[in-house]
């Protein structure tokens, strides 16, 4: 149980350093301050997002609408963080790029609770939706996205970017919350088993509700840092759907709900990035990118099933503990 | 607050001559209905502080849908709940909880995935609720007070059946309700166990607490309650004085009928020569070695305190426990690494565990009893559904499925009936040489076990030998023709013939266990 939370944040933590290591001493271009610091940059709309689908995947769900949802909000921030805006109204534009998230997660939850849609199906007819009004609203790449405000989320402490700090701290911040606190132990209480948690008088659809609101905030924030790299409102540019899934269950989280790790979602971001920095240095071709990742997605996840396939390994072979030295049966009374 | 007596929805029973105690549950004129089923039509009770109020009635009956109601798990039809005189407003478990009400699941409620402590803290909401950090040593305290040895960071998953039940009451308990709910609550347990319950529940009615205990077990219940409300296909039949009622008078309530003959007759001693299963040296984790031989027609029982191995050894004659040693059907070995090999062979088991294992929950009464044999209704690959059809007709009136049709989901039928779709596969298939049934009449009503009694004796008949596993020692002494009573894992006594009878059963239990935890003291 102990091993199987560790494992994740372990092995995605030794892979980030191997893969760092060899991609150092093979080219001097990665370990540069520039190079760091636009890798820690470039993961952020992944940990984002990632963390979102771990919610998700806590409550037993699914949220395939989350890259559909960041590009909304890429498209929605050239519209409401428009270059040269004051303030204010830049503020009052974030505010409704993230409304577009909060309504995206009560919309899924409705589906989901109300009338009982499975996640996965729910969010699939969302993603539909979004893209298409993606895709209406800017039927091209068009409208330039201030440049005061990708600035600021791109801000850094010489190559530490402010937002990597800040997202770090939220997971690990999650994490407490998620293993330390009463919520915390309820929320993975009902992705383990809704009809108990119930039954032990835990409010589960407004759990779940929570859980969908959080996940697609989450992912509008990861819109912001998306909006940020490409700084234009692109209808055809977030692609983490899967991504999102693959990291968080790299994390530790699993499909049957009531396990993950914000920690290990981030971590698993960060590698997932890396490969994606560390290819163009040896002028791989990205198809191998892709192939790497999967199969290293793969590996991972048998590893984390490793001590439940060992018991199930063990439990196959059928082996009975020897019969102990016979003594005298139990004489009747 | 309304007042006890001559209150509307209660059918007119006999008043009661008790008035101490205010109320502190109440359900008035509560109907519910599941699709075409009526399971509830103007039922109404009311529980008293201090007060063991027992329900009683057949499976189906709608005991459990009444306590579901109370508790805000199920949504009713019409009625009201009034818990401590406040009326429950919305079909909500918190809201329950949070005016005193205390529920005691049959089916659990805790989860899996966590720990004991886990989930004890989760049980307690708002003020008495143990800081985060602290909840194993408060956990550990909470245990110890209720005197249940658990260990606190144990998985739930991997306590049993019986530690499972005590677990839901203490954490029901740990709420501290005015007013407790127990569903059946015995039926995993062995008779110390029960006993272990029992005291329990006596002390919380002493502290005030009203206790509402819905059990199919009528002398526990005439045991235990101050008062008993009878139901009957959803309708209340009235509130008794527990100590005016005998179990005669409540099965006649239950029935509408008296009920006379409680077990198929034994068609005389079978040949002992003709054995068609035998086990020697055969042994498991938790069971064994045990030598044991059974006859073509014969009907043998597994009695035993719970948890003393009989459930294990029972699976591993199917394959689905590890096991080690020789067993043999019929003169031929069977091989026990997986379920098919004794399936192949003709052994067939009845798991206990219906939801889990023994039926598909929202396939219908037809394609649940046809599912092993369909080749058998097929012509060139396509099934031939009127001819399934037929067969499953004629097998359900003959075993009395009471189902609205036979492409009825299972999982809308009341626990006899699904026990009885259980059933219908051994009776499909042509070729059974041993059934092996796991309590096949737990959580089952009294007039449709007699139904799978006499199934199960027709079966015999027909040849088949058969062990039984089961908690009830009447039924155990009703049925069968030979019992072996299991203690730590083996066979500690034999009863047959004329000693076959319940008190010699429960002796045998109660007495091993002294004999061998003397054993186990040098």
């Amino acid at each position: 149980m102990r091993t199987r939370s560790w494992l994740p944040l372990a092995s995605m933590s030794t892979l980030i350093v191997a893969l760092g290591a060899y991609a150092a001493i093979r080219q001097d271009a990665f370990l540069t301050t520039y190079n760091i610091g636009n890798l820690l940059l470039t993961t952020m709309p992944l940990a984002l997002v990632a963390m979102g689908q771990t919610v998700a995947l806590l409550v037993r769900g699914f949220d395939v609408s989350v890259a559909a949802l960041m590009t909304m909000c890429v498209v929605a921030a050239s519209f409401t963080l428009k270059p040269g805006a004051s303030t204010l109204a830049l503020v009052a534009g974030a505010l409704a790029v993230v409304g577009i998230g909060v309504a995206t997660g009560v919309f899924n939850a409705t589906l989901i609770r109300f009338f009982r849609l499975p996640s996965i199906i729910a969010t699939l007819g969302t993603l539909s939706i979004l893209e298409g009004a993606s895709l209406w609203l800017r039927s091209a790449p068009a409208g330039a996205i201030s440049s005061d405000v990708v600035e600021t989320l791109n801000s850094s402490m010489s190559f530490l970017p402010f937002a990597f700090v800040g997202v770090a701290v939220l997971a690990v911040l999650g994490d407490l919350w998620l293993y330390r606190t009463r919520p915390g132990l309820a929320l993975r209480a009902v992705g383990l088993d809704e009809t108990s948690s119930r039954r032990l008088g835990m409010r589960t659809g407004l759990v779940i509700l929570l859980a969908f609101v959080t996940c697609s905030v989450l992912a509008s924030f990861a819109g912001f840092y998306l909006a940020a790299e490409v700084q234009i409102g692109s209808p055809i540019i977030g692609n983490q759907a899967l991504e999102s899934i693959a990291a968080a269950v790299l994390g530790g989280a699993a499909l049957s709900g009531g396990r993950g790790s914000f920690v290990g979602s981030l971590l698993a971001a960060l590698f997932l990035t890396e490969i994606d920095n560390v290819l163009p240095l040896f002028q791989q071709p990205t198809e191998y990118a892709e192939m790497t990742i999967g199969g290293l997605i793969l590996l991972a996840l048998l590893l984390y099933q490793a001590p439940e396939l060992v018991g199930r390994l063990r439990a196959g072979r059928r082996k009975v503990a020897p019969l102990p030295a016979r003594t005298e049966g139990a004489a009747p009374a | 607050m309304s007042e006890p007596q001559g209150a509307g929805g209660l059918a007119a029973g006999a008043p009661s001559p008790k008035p101490e105690g205010s109320v502190v549950l109440s359900l008035r004129g509560v109907s519910k209905a599941f699709g075409a089923v009526q399971a509830l039509r103007d039922v109404g009770f009311d529980c008293r502080a201090g007060e063991i109020h027992a329900l009683v009635g057949e499976n189906g009956s709608g005991k459990s849908t009444l306590l579901g109601i109370a508790s805000g798990f199920v949504r009713s039809d019409a009625g009201t709940v009034e818990i401590g005189g406040r009326r429950l407003r919305r079909a909500s478990p918190a809201e329950a909880r949070r005016l005193g009400l205390g529920m005691v699941y049959q089916t659990y409620s805790h989860v899996q995935g966590l720990s004991v402590a886990q989930n004890l803290f989760l049980a307690v909401a708002g003020a008495g609720q143990p800081p985060f950090r602290r909840m194993e040593s408060w956990a550990a305290e909470q245990l110890a007070a209720f005197q249940l040895d658990l260990p606190p960071d144990a998985p739930a998953a991997a306590l049993s059946l019986a530690e499972r039940q005590l677990l839901e009451v203490v954490k029901a308990l740990l709420a501290r309700p005015r007013v407790l709910l127990l569903d059946e609550p015995t039926t995993a347990l062995g008779p110390a166990d029960v006993e272990r319950l029992h005291q329990l529940v006596f002390e919380q009615s002493r502290t005030g607490v009203g206790i509402a205990y819905v059990s199919h077990r009528l002398p526990e219940v005439l045991d235990i309650a101050d008062r008993i409300t009878v139901l009957r296909d959803g309708v209340g039949q009235g509130t008794f004085e527990a100590s005016a009622m005998s179990e005669d008078s409540l099965v006649t309530l239950m029935i509408g009928r008296p009920l006379q003959l409680a077990f198929p007759e034994r068609p005389g001693a079978p040949s002992p020569s003709d054995v068609v299963l035998a086990t020697e040296g055969l042994h498991g984790d938790r069971f064994g070695p045990i030598d044991l031989s059974v006859a073509a027609g014969e009907i043998v029982g597994i009695a035993g305190a719970e948890g003393n191995g009989q459930l294990q050894f029972l699976r591993a004659l199917a394959g689905a426990e590890p096991a080690a040693g020789r067993a043999t059907c019929e003169g031929r070995g069977l091989d026990l690494g997986s379920p098919l090999g004794p399936l192949r062979a003709g052994v067939v088991l009845l798991s206990g565990d219906r939801a889990g294992e023994a039926l598909f929950p929202v396939l219908s009464v037809r394609a649940n009893a046809t599912i092993q044999i369909l080749r058998r209704f097929g012509r060139l690959g396509i099934l031939r559904r009127g001819r399934e059809r037929q067969a499953v007709d004629e097998l359900g009136q003959r075993l009395r499925i009471r189902a609205a049709s036979i492409e009825q989901p299972v999982q809308s039928l009341s626990g006899g009936n699904q026990q009885k779709v259980s059933l219908t596969r051994p009776f499909l298939r042509g070729s059974v040489k041993v059934i092996l049934a796991e309590e096949p009449t737990q959580g089952v009503d009294v007039g449709s076990r007699f139904e799978i009694y006499e199934a199960l004796r027709q079966k015999a008949s027909e040849g088949v030998a058969m062990i039984i596993k089961s908690s009830d020692p009447l039924e155990l002494a009703g049925l069968c023709d030979r019992v072996v009573v299991m203690s730590r894992g083996r066979i500690v006594q034999e009863i047959a013939g004329g000693e076959l009878g319940e008190r010699r059963i429960v002796e045998a239990i109660v007495g091993s266990g002294v004999v061998n935890a003397a054993k186990a003291g040098p």
